[in-house]
C-alpha cells in the first residue's frame, strides 16, 4: 500500500522542483527555442520562395535571350536575301545595259555596213551607166557606119516611142 | 550473488545499445551463478516482494554502484514533535555490520538501522528508520513509552498471536528489542528520489539551455546530433502535438506542456539506468505523477472559459437530463476529477509496471538458483533475453506515456479554453454551409478524441 500514498516530502520538493523548472524554461528556454525554430522554418520558406523566383526570371532570362537570338537570326537571312536578290540585280541590269550597248553598236554597224553598200551600189550603178554607154557608143559607132543601118535604127526607135 | 545482480542488471541498463556485450558478459556469468546456487544463500532465503518493493521505493540514502550495502548519504530535514527543526546526515541512520558464518567463514556484510540521538537544549531527540512499523522504512522519531502506553502494547501482542514474535502495533515501533511510541515527524529530506528529482531538473534544464546557447552561437544553423535529436521532439511536441490541438491558445500553454513532456521523458529513461545518477523509480511513485496531474488540473479549471464552466453546469443536452435531477452536472463534476485522476494513475502504473516486470524478470534467475546448475543456467539466458526486451519496450514506454500524458494534458486544457466550435455552430444556425463547417469540425474533434482514448485504453 505504500506504493500508492503519496509521500509528502517527495510531493513538496517535486512541486517546488517542477514549478522552478517550468519558470527557468519558460523564461529562458521554450521562447528562445520556439522563436528560433519559427524563425528559422520562415528563413527556409522565404529562401525556397527566392529559389523559385529566381528561377523563374533565369527562365524568362534565357526565353528573352532565346528570342532575341531567333530574331536576329531572322535578321540576318532577311539580309542575306536582300544582298542575294540585289547581286542578281546588278547582274541583270548590267547584262540589260550590256546587251544593249552591243545592240547600238551592231546597229551603228549595220548602219555603216549599209551606207557603205548603198555607196558602192551607187558608184557600181555610175561606173556600170558609164561602161555600158562606153559600150553603146562603141557598138552603136560600129553599126551606124552604113546608111541602112542608121534608117533601120530610126524606125525601129520610133516604133517604140510609138508604142510607148 | 547479490554482487552479481548488481552487475548484471548495470550492464542491462546501461549496455542497452551494446547486445553483443551483454550476450557475452551473459554466457560468463552463467557459470559462475550456477556455481554460487550451490553453495547456497538460499537458507538466508529472499523475499521477492520486499526486494521489488525496496526497488520500487524511496529510501534515505542511494545504493553505491556495485556495492549493495553502502549508501550514498543525503540530507534529512525533519521537524520533531515539539516543533524543531533537524538537518542531519543519512549516513547516521544506518551501519553496515558484517557478519561471520563459522561453518563457512564466508563474511556478509548487512545494512541495519541505528538510532540517531540528538541533544538539543538539554533534550534529547532520537530518530530511527522504522521496520517493523505501520511507517515501514520511514524516518520516525520514538519515545520512551509511558507506563499507561506500556499497558497497551501488552494488550495489543497478547491479542495478536498469528503475526510472529514482534507484530506490528500500531503507533508503536520495534527497534532493538523494544517497543517505543513512534511519531512520523513532518519530513521533507532530500531522498534518492528527491535527489534524483534535481539530477533530472538539472539535465532538462542543461539540455534546454545548451540548445538556447547553440542557437546564441550559431543563429539559425541548423543543430546537428544530439541537439538536433531534441530540437526534433521539441519541434515534434510544439507544432504537431501542441499547437495542432490548442490552436491559436498555444503560446500560453506551450511552456507547461513542454516542460511537462521533457520533464516526465528525463524522469522515466533516467529510472531505467540501473545504477546512481539513475536507479530512481520517480514517475513510478505516485506523489510525483499526482504533483504533474495537480498542475494540470490547476491550469485546466483556472483557466477556463465561461463556455468550459457553462458546458459543465449547463450543457446542450435535453432538459430533462440536467433539470430537475442534475444528472449531467455530477457526471460533469466527476468529470473534472476524473480526468486529472487517469492521468496521474496511468503515468504512475505505466511506469511502476514495466519497473517491476524487469525486476521480476532478473529475480527469476534467483528463483530458479535452487534448482541446480542446468536450470540456473537457462532460467539466466532466458530472463536476461526478456530483461533486454522489456527494457528496450520501456524505453519506447518512456517516450509513449511522456507524449500521452502531454497530448491528454493539451486536450484537457483545450478542451476548457476553447469550445469555439460549438459556440459558432449556434451563431451559424441558418447558414447551412456555415453550419455543416462547424459540424464537421465537431465530429473531427470528437473523432480526434476518441482516437486518443482508444490509443491509451490500449496501453
Amino acid at each position: 500500500m505504500e506504493l500508492f500514498t503519496p509521500d509528502f516530502g517527495l510531493v513538496f520538493w517535486m512541486f517546488i522542483a517542477f514549478i522552478v523548472l517550468f519558470f527557468v524554461l519558460a523564461k529562458w528556454g521554450w521562447p528562445v527555442i520556439i522563436k528560433m525554430m519559427d524563425q528559422r522554418a520562415g528563413t527556409i520558406d522565404q529562401g525556397v520562395e527566392d529559389a523559385r523566383k529566381a528561377k523563374e526570371q533565369l527562365d524568362n532570362a534565357r526565353a528573352e535571350a532565346q528570342k532575341y537570338v531567333k530574331e536576329a537570326q531572322a535578321r540576318q537571312a532577311e539580309m542575306l536575301r536582300e544582298a542575294a536578290k540585289m547581286k542578281s540585280d546588278i547582274i541583270e541590269e548590267a547584262r540589260a545595259e550590256a546587251k544593249k550597248a552591243a545592240q547600238k553598236e551592231m546597229d551603228a554597224a549595220r548602219q555603216a555596213i549599209d551606207q557603205a553598200r548603198k555607196e558602192a551600189e551607187l558608184q557600181f550603178r555610175s561606173e556600170v551607166g558609164r561602161f555600158s554607154v562606153d559600150i553603146a557608143e562603141k557598138m552603136v559607132r560600129a553599126q551606124l557606119s552604113n546608111d541602112k543601118a542608121q534608117t533601120e535604127l530610126v524606125n525601129k526607135l520610133l516604133d517604140e516611142i510609138e508604142k510607148n | 550473488m547479490s554482487n552479481n545482480s548488481n552487475k548484471l542488471m548495470s550492464s542491462l541498463g546501461t549496455g542497452l545499445g551494446r547486445k553483443v556485450l551483454v550476450f557475452l558478459l551473459m554466457f560468463l556469468l552463467v557459470a559462475p551463478m550456477a556455481d554460487a546456487s550451490g553453495h547456497g544463500d538460499e537458507e538466508e532465503g529472499f523475499d521477492v516482494k520486499e526486494i521489488i518493493f525496496e526497488h520500487l521505493g524511496d529510501g534515505y540514502g542511494w545504493e553505491v554502484p556495485f556495492a549493495h550495502v553502502y549508501r550514498i548519504p543525503l540530507p534529512v530535514i525533519v521537524r520533531a514533535e515539539d516543533g524543531k527543526w533537524f538537518c542531519f546526515s543519512s549516513g547516521d541512520l544506518t551501519e553496515v555490520v558484517v557478519t561471520r558464518d563459522d561453518a563457512t567463514g564466508k563474511e556478509s556484510k548487512h545494512l541495519v538501522p541505528v538510532v540517531k540521538t540528538i541533544t538539543r537544549d538539554g533534550k534529547d531527540y532520537r530518530f530511527v528508520i522504522a521496520h517493523v512499523s505501520s511507517h515501514k522504512d520511514k524516518l520516525v522519531e520514538i519515545f520512551e513509552p509511558t507506563a499507561d502506553q506500556q499497558k497497551e502494547i501488552s494488550e495489543a501482542l497478547a491479542a495478536d498471536k498469528e503475526n510472529g514474535e514482534h507484530p506490528v502495533v500500531d503507533g508503536y515501533v520495534f527497534v532493538n528489542g523494544k517497543y517505543y511510541r513512534e511519531y512520523r515527524p513532518f519530513d521533507i529530506s532530500i531522498t534518492k528520489n528527491v535527489a534524483a528529482l534535481f539530477i533530472v531538473v538539472i539535465l532538462v534544464t542543461a539540455m534546454v539551455m545548451s540548445l538556447v546557447s547553440y542557437y546564441r552561437r550559431r543563429g539559425l544553423r541548423a543543430p546537428r546530433k544530439g541537439m538536433g535529436f531534441f530540437e526534433m521532439l521539441v519541434g515534434f511536441i510544439y507544432y504537431d502535438t501542441i499547437k495542432a490541438t490548442l490552436g491559436p491558445a498555444t503560446k500560453r500553454f506551450a511552456p507547461y506542456l513542454l516542460t511537462a513532456f521533457f520533464f516526465i521523458l528525463v524522469m522515466n529513461l533516467v529510472g531505467l539506468i540501473v545504477i546512481f545518477p539513475g536507479g530512481a523509480n520517480l514517475t513510478g511513485n505516485i506523489a510525483v505523477t499526482l504533483v504533474l496531474a495537480l498542475c494540470t488540473f490547476i491550469i485546466t479549471n483556472v483557466t477556463g472559459t465561461k463556455h468550459y464552466w457553462k458546458e459543465i453546469f449547463w450543457p446542450d443536452v435535453p432538459l430533462f437530463l440536467k433539470f430537475p435531477l442534475p444528472i449531467m452536472q455530477v457526471i460533469e463534476i466527476f468529470g473534472i476529477f476524473t480526468k486529472p485522476a487517469a492521468l496521474c494513475v496511468r503515468l504512475f502504473a505505466n511506469m511502476m509496471g514495466g519497473h517491476i516486470i524487469v525486476i521480476t524478470l532478473t529475480l527469476l534467475i534467483f528463483i530458479f538458483a535452487a534448482f541446480g546448475a542446468a536450470v540456473t543456467g537457462t532460467a539466466t539466458v532466458v530472463s536476461v533475453l526478456f530483461s533486454i526486451f522489456m527494457l528496450l519496450l520501456d524505453v519506447l514506454v518512456s517516450f509513449i506515456q511522456a507524449y500521452v500524458f502531454t497530448l491528454l494534458s493539451a486536450i484537457f486544457i483545450s478542451m476548457s479554453q476553447l469550445h469555439e466550435e460549438e459556440h459558432h455552430a449556434k451563431e451559424d444556425k441558418g447558414n447551412p454551409e456555415l453550419e455543416a463547417k462547424d459540424q464537421e469540425a465537431i465530429a473531427e474533434d470528437k473523432q480526434r478524441l476518441e482516437n486518443v482514448a482508444a490509443e491509451v485504453d490500449i496501453k
